[in-house]
């Protein structure tokens, strides 16, 4: 860190304070994507407790989504949907492989049935699967991280370690294609990313 | 409208009913795997063989039609798999290295026989026979393939219909080099590559059908 950086950390508020929501996003959503992996994974051999927890911690998220992008369509509606997607869910479980979060499984299915039921109802809803992304996110915090702090932070870490973080966190990659692309395995990039993690969670700590 | 359940109620009985069966690397490649087996099977059994097979495959360039056809045929079948998984991500690239062989075999070919004599290679005497041949062999492993991957969650069903499609086609070609006597590099890149384009579109068409979900 040069020391006109250094200068603009600490009397900057703006990087420090967004430093922090990048913080307590990313632990927040490790925590549940082991959370979630661990339910799904379980729900599969046949553990219907573990499918219902999976099922009832997403429902709300799912809601929300449902709410925010079907405004104008009767709430019933909504609900329809929601039970699509939920259906849907389940129907499909057994696409998932367990070699990225699941979390990316269920952007990309939601995605794909709330736009569908939209669709099969004469009303075209545009989705970018960002907004999927951030409105299913584990603790959506005041404001995304905007790419020029990221870029500011990840240069503060070692390189591998923050194209990794880069990849997996920023660009929404899966852990294993990340890992493919750097050249190794994908639990080697799984032990890399959480202690870049950590470490970018020191720094923000030091920053503010 | 009213008759809908309650949600919470929905996820009780989703959450009791046993998890629908896994879609893996083995449920999508044993049955297209045996459908090539009895189609190309049956083909090679009544139509037999080219002879001196042996021999013949000891020859590097006809060794190379049955092997680039087979290593565009194992890429695409993992990429037809991974494409019904949502949250996965499909980079074409395995499948443009043995492409590229196959125009470098074709290009190094076209160098070296005079002029007069490409077009009579290219177009060889059995065209029409390996078109057709491959096509409606490799249907049942096509259709097979589709029909494990409606189990699958695919996000953009005729990309990976094509997938199957090409898997399919491009292991039937290998199956049916065994068979054809056309070695020069200009026609089997030529034909047998547009025979696995034909499989790949069809794929496409059937999987846009197939696989929506």
């Amino acid at each position: 860190m040069t020391p006109d950086a250094q200068a603009l950390a600490w009397h900057c508020p703006g990087p420090a304070r967004q430093a922090n929501v990048m913080r307590s996003r990313t632990e927040g959503a490790l925590d549940q994507d082991r959370i979630w992996d661990d339910l799904m994974h379980r729900a599969n051999q046949g553990d219907g407790a573990a499918f219902l927890q999976f099922l009832t911690q997403v429902t709300p998220r799912l809601r929300g989504l449902i709410r925010a992008r079907g405004r104008g369509l009767p709430p019933d509606l909504h609900e329809d949907i929601l039970q699509e997607v939920l259906l849907a869910i389940h129907l499909k479980r057994g696409t998932w492989d367990g070699t990225g979060p699941v979390r990316f499984w269920l952007y990309a299915v939601a995605r794909h049935k709330v736009v569908d039921a939209f669709r099969r109802r004469g009303r075209r809803v545009h989705l970018p699967l960002d907004d999927v992304a951030e409105m299913l996110a584990a603790d959506p915090g005041p404001a995304p991280l905007a790419a020029r702090d990221a870029d500011r932070m990840l240069g503060m870490i070692d390189a591998r370690s923050a194209a990794l973080v880069r990849a997996v966190r920023l660009e929404g990659q899966s852990t294993e294609d990340a890992a493919a692309r750097i050249g190794v395995t994908p639990g080697t990039a799984r032990v890399v990313l959480h202690r870049a993690m950590k470490r970018l969670a020191e720094l923000a700590e030091r920053m503010k | 409208m009213t008759q809908r359940p309650s949600t919470e109620a929905l996820i009780r009985s989703l959450a009791a009913s046993p998890p629908p069966p896994p879609l893996t690397a083995r449920g999508l490649a044993g049955p297209v795997v045996a459908a090539l087996t009895i189609s190309l099977g049956l083909f090679l059994w009544l139509i037999g063989l080219r002879a001196n097979l042996g021999q013949a495959l000891a020859d590097p360039a006809i060794l190379a039609k049955s092997l680039l056809p087979l290593a565009l045929a194992v890429p695409a079948l993992v990429l037809a798999l991974r494409s019904a998984r949502p949250g996965r991500v499909v980079r074409p690239g395995l499948l443009i290295l043995p492409a590229a062989a196959a125009l470098a075999l074709f290009l190094a070919r076209g160098v070296q026989v005079p002029s007069g004599q490409i077009l009579p290679e290219l177009l060889g005497h059995s065209a029409a026979a390996c078109l057709l041949s491959i096509t409606a062999l490799s249907a049942p492993a096509t259709l097979v393939g589709l029909i494990v991957l409606r189990r699958g969650a695919s996000l953009r069903p005729a990309r990976t219909g094509a997938l199957i499609g090409m898997a399919a086609a491009a292991g039937t070609a290998a199956g049916y080099a065994l068979h054809c006597t056309e070695d020069s590099p200009l026609f089997f890149t030529t034909w047998y590559g547009l025979a696995i384009l034909i499989g790949t579109g069809i794929g496409a068409l059937a999987g846009q059908r197939l696989l929506r979900w």
